[in-house]
């Protein structure tokens, strides 16, 4: 195993800048660095040390050294972390010195990996550390570390040892048909088995929440001009992002910002008002529009509340009706238009708010959640983030589905068990595979088989 | 070097895997000597009288189907055939008789001394000549060598062999016969991994002093199935066996007496079957059992002997005695061969290639016990296996092998030399993935093919199976092509018996995948020239095909994908750790030979199946 090195603080000038190196010549490159070759760290400890630019007498940083001994190590090898001042400068030429000592640059995440080659983390929990890393929103973080302590395999282990439980049972019901071995009681497997196809459901529909947990939504404000798509959307982002006049037109491009709406990371587009273009410039502005349209998973339809709706707005309305949408009715400052309700009366998702005053805006966000998943994200448990995972526990549902059909059927027992392998083979591509010796080797401290 | 007689083909041992491979290859036309201990114990059966079980019973048909000679044999001198798993599929019915253990010997002799190139030999062989990391034959104790370019091993449990009784050891093969240990320390020698089995015998029992009232009986079939697809009738009388069951107080006793056996006393340390457990160690690691069953397998019509299946032990022989007196029914019974534990060397067989021959040596095979495996069943398709290729390889001809989806024989193989073995080796059929497709009665559809390529089947045989199988395929084209209709008398009956509406008419194929419906309805509705022109298993051959069709189309798009993706290409600097769900060992498996292509992995020793599957997963996906 070679040694690998690599910044780990965002690039840039920082006060802090910090190197990782991992592999078995991480001791002896500090010891290089520092001119000492026989320093030896003590682990866990944290010391100053001087770094020396090579070829000179020269010091290159002060820098803060610790070790962490093998296997006791985020990565499961030798390996040293050096925090130096946060210079782009210092960072790159100590990468470079301890790049001549031997180490090479690590490929993207190969920390993680050799954590993970290294047994200290199994697959699902080096898939977090990425979520964790890369989470936008604090809920998504917390799921993230929920699944990093191995919550998901865990939750999984349950269904899995039931599930063997089962075909141990049947697998010996035909395997040793000459050992006094006790009956397979039908009713038992299937409630054993019902309960597997509960749990496995109850995991795979937290699916659709947490799917937007790690991936987020995208959401495009749209509508005629000037009904105060930007004031909406300045009020969502908090901030002043968008420019807002008078002037219909003035949003020429479509602008996007994210923003967590209750934990839930979401990208909102503002757009370019829709209406026959003035310009060119206007006319890409409006093609735009279409793309985010086209883009989004929930189209917020933004109308005037004080005057009745234009045919820009049907034009408007029309189109977002094609894929999920809202219609948010702005501006109830003013005297609400007598017709727009009537006109709006078809809409099943309609919202009032004043993007002025500030009022319905919570309106807006709950209606906006509510489209996607009526569950308050952070307070339920576990939930399933990945598409892989949710695919498998979906497959594995349903060949259990098939296996207890049959089952109920009376039919033989090497049918019955298709299903049951094939659903442990999709279990095992989350948790880790359950081989036949392993099988064989419950059936054997179960039962007394030896005819 | 001079040699005292040259032939093609060595092979060291005549017992189960022996006599297959020295038939094969001599069959194959290679002069081929069988040197053995003693010509008398040819084919003896060291344990049970018995051959087939469940998985067991498909490896012999599937040696049948190649031309070997097994399910010939026990055809010829079972006496008593039970098909088991009757309730169950066909895929997981299997055929086991008892056999007559004297005629069973003396029938397997007779067969070899039949078989044209064909040479028997007596002595003990005690060292392997080779030269230049290639065999050249043998070296006898008494003095005597003997040349050929392609040596089978299997030596059983004689390499080294250790027997047990109480606190008593001594050097055997079997009890009353030498062990071969210069032999073992031949292999030792030449390099080869060497580990320690394992395992045992029951007492048998004097027949006229048993209370057979006490037992309950179990007869043979009435119509029974036998193994070899060349056999027309089974014409030895059928006997019945008998079940009973020890008792709480015998467990008792055998607890007390722990310190005698040199299972707890620490004396033995070869590792034993987990499935074949010695009495001592049932009543240990199922304490809350009360009863453990027991059979009575009488050893041949023209012997009193009787095997005590079940009661395998190790203890002393006048401990044995008093205990087996426990047994209810066996109150007055006399020993007339005490139990008895066996330790044996055995070669890791990842040492193989899927020939069944050494990397390390070439022309040197190994099968049966030496693998790490345990029963005549594996012993004997290994045999085969190790004989035909040993066959080929002097006539220069291509090796053979069999895959996983093909057969038990490729499971069993592929096993042994990708996982080896870490306690006497079983075949169960959970061992399968395609389980389905491999039933012990379409073994000849799947391999009689490969038996004539190779040589081993004649013409006669080779004309029954074909005939078969042209009836077998008329009857499958009958029961797509005859639907019942509405219209007819038959239709209203079979409304009543199944659920769920049948249409206004239902080809035969579709009904008989309907619950309810029994293989003799189906008969019945078949057009009269179709069943007349039929024998009764050609119907349950067709039906069988039907009923997992489905399951083996799913199968077959699995296993296509498996070998369709031989040539897809790892990325040199891919990282198997990342893998979803693939074990730490695997991961290190992979990491040591870095495959560059799926074919590669697939080929890597000791990867699983579903190992497999995750990788392909992970290589062709563009992520």
């Amino acid at each position: 195993m070679d040694t690998i090195v690599a910044v780990a603080t965002p690039p840039g000038r920082s006060a802090i800048g910090m190197i990782r190196i991992s592999g078995p010549q991480a001791v002896r490159i500090l010891g290089s660095l520092v001119r000492d070759e026989e320093f030896h760290p003590e682990p866990n400890r944290i010391v100053l040390k001087d770094i020396l630019l090579t070829g000179s007498d020269e010091t290159l940083d002060s820098s803060l050294v610790s070790y962490f001994k093998a296997p006791h190590s985020f990565t499961g090898e030798e390996m040293i972390e050096i925090s130096c001042h946060g210079s782009p400068v210092i960072l790159r030429q100590l990468l470079d010195q301890i790049q001549k000592l031997g180490a090479r640059l690590a490929g993207p995440g190969e920390f993680t990996l050799r954590a993970c080659r290294n047994g200290k983390l199994n697959l699902s929990q080096a898939e977090a550390i990425r979520d964790l890393i890369n989470a936008r929103t604090s809920a998504a973080a917390q799921q993230a570390t929920r699944q990093l302590k191995g919550e998901l395999s865990t939750a999984l282990q349950k269904c899995k040892e039931e599930l063997i439980q089962a075909i141990v049972k049947l697998e010996s019901a035909l395997e040793f048909v000459e050992d006094d071995l006790p009956q397979v009681q039908i009713n038992e497997t299937v409630g054993q088995l019902s309960r597997v196809v509960v749990r496995i459901k109850e995991m795979a529909g937290t699916f659709a929440t947490g799917h937007l947990l790690r991936e987020g939504v995208r959401v495009a404000l749209v509508g005629r001009p000037n009904v105060g798509k930007s004031s909406v959307f300045n009020r969502l982002v908090r901030f002043d992002r968008a420019i807002v006049t008078e002037l219909p037109g003035t949003t020429r491009d479509s602008l996007v910002e994210l923003i967590s709406l209750q934990g839930i990371p979401v990208s909102l587009t503002d757009t370019a008002g829709m209406r026959e273009a003035g310009d060119r410039i206007e006319a890409i502005g409006i093609e735009r529009t279409q793309q985010a349209m086209a883009d989004a998973d929930l189209v917020v339809v933004v109308v005037d509340g004080s005057s009745a709706l234009l045919p820009e707005d049907e034009v408007v309305l029309d189109q977002a009706r094609r894929s999920k949408h809202l219609v948010a009715v702005n501006k109830t400052d003013l005297p609400l238009s007598t017709r727009i309700d009537n006109q709006l009366g078809a809409e099943s998702s309609v919202v009032h708010l004043s993007a002025l005053t500030g009022e319905g805006l919570d309106d807006l966000s709950a209606a906006i959640l509510k489209s996607f998943a009526s569950v308050d994200s952070a307070t339920v448990g576990l939930m399933i983030t990945d598409s892989r995972h949710y695919d498998l526990l979906r497959r594995a549902e349903s060949s259990l589905e098939g296996s207890l059909l049959l089952l109920k059927q009376n039919a033989s027992e090497e049918l019955v068990l298709v299903g049951l392998h094939n659903a442990l083979k999709f279990i095992g591509e989350i948790t880790g595979e359950t081989t036949t010796e392993d099988i064989l080797g419950q059936i054997f401290s179960t039962f007394c088989i030896g005819k | 070097m001079a040699f005292d007689e040259l032939f093609d083909v060595i092979v060291i041992g005549g017992g189960h895997a022996g006599c297959e491979a020295a038939s094969a290859a001599a069959r194959l036309g290679a002069e081929t000597a069988l040197v053995t201990l003693n010509l008398d114990l040819i084919g003896q059966m060291s344990c049970n009288p018995a051959i087939g079980g469940i998985a067991k019973g498909h490896l012999v048909r599937e040696i049948d189907a190649l031309g070997g000679i097994m399910g010939r044999v026990i055809d010829r001198t079972g006496i008593q055939f039970r098909l088991l798993n009757r309730s169950r599929g066909p895929a997981v019915q299997s055929p086991r008789a008892q056999a007559d253990r004297a005629l069973y010997r003396s029938e397997m002799r007779t067969t070899l001394e039949n078989t044209p190139n064909l040479h028997l030999r007596q002595g003990m062989v005690v060292d392997l000549v080779v030269r230049n990391d290639k065999i050249r034959g043998v070296a006898m104790q008494d003095g005597r060598r003997i040349g050929a370019s392609a040596v089978v091993i299997a030596a059983g449990t004689f390499l080294n062999g250790l027997v047990h009784t109480g606190r008593t050891t001594y050097t055997a093969g079997r009890v009353g016969e030498p062990a071969s240990i210069e032999l073992a320390e031949a292999l030792k020698r030449l390099g080869f991994p060497v580990g320690r089995l394992k395992t045992g015998t029951p007492p048998r029992l004097d027949g006229r002093t048993i209370d057979w009232a006490a037992f309950e009986k179990q007869s043979a079939d009435e119509r029974p199935v036998a193994f070899s697809f060349s056999t027309d009738e089974i014409l030895q009388e059928q006997i019945s066996c008998y079940i009973g069951y020890t008792t709480s107080n015998l467990h008792q006793a055998i607890r007390r007496n722990l310190h005698e056996s040199p299972l707890y006393s620490g004396k033995i340390k070869g590792v034993g079957p987990r499935y074949c457990p010695s009495i001592e160690d049932k009543v240990v690691k199922f304490v809350d059992k009360d009863r453990h069953q027991l059979f009575l397998e009488p050893e041949g019509h023209n012997t009193n002997e009787v095997y005590l299946n079940g009661f395998s032990t190790s203890l002393p022989a006048a401990l044995q005695q008093d205990l087996v007196r426990m047994i209810p029914g066996l109150d007055e019974v006399k020993i007339i061969r005490p139990g008895y534990a066996i330790e044996y060397d055995y070669v890791d067989p990842r040492e193989l290639g899927p020939d069944l021959q050494c990397r390390r040596i070439y022309g040197l095979f190994h099968a049966g016990q030496v693998n790490g495996t345990t029963g005549y069943e594996e012993a004997a398709c290994q045999g085969l296996v190790a004989g035909i290729n040993a066959g080929l390889q002097v006539q220069g001809r291509e090796s053979f092998r069999l895959r996983r989806e093909q057969s038990y024989i490729g499971v069993l193989v592929d096993d042994l030399i990708r996982q080896g073995v870490d306690e006497p080796y079983r075949i169960f059929t959970s061992r399968a993935e395609y389980r389905l497709a491999l039933r012990h009665d379409n073994a000849d559809e799947r391999l009689r093919g490969y038996g004539r390529e190779i040589g081993l089947v004649g013409d006669s045989d080779w004309e029954r199976f074909n005939q078969r199988r042209d009836r077998i395929t008329k009857v499958k084209a009958a029961l797509q092509s005859r639907r019942v209709r509405r219209s007819e008398a038959a239709y209203a009956a079979i409304s009543a018996t199944v659920s769920g509406d049948l249409g206004d008419s239902i080809s035969l194929s579709e009904l008989a995948q309907r619950q309810g419906i029994t293989p003799e309805v189906i008969r019945q509705l078949l057009p009269s020239e179709v069943v007349s022109l039929s024998q009764p298993d050609d119907i349950q051959f067709a039906l069988a095909d039907n009923l997992y069709a489905g399951y083996i189309k799913a199968q077959e798009a699995v296993i296509q994908r498996i070998y369709h993706h031989d040539a897809t290409p790892i990325p040199k600097d891919i990282n198997f750790g990342c893998f979803d769900g693939l074990s730490h060992e695997m991961v290190e498996r992979l990491e040591r030979v870095r495959p560059s292509t799926f074919g590669e992995a697939r080929n890597i020793p000791g990867m699983t199946p579903a190992a497999l599957s995750t990788l392909l997963v992970g290589v062709s996906s563009p992520s």
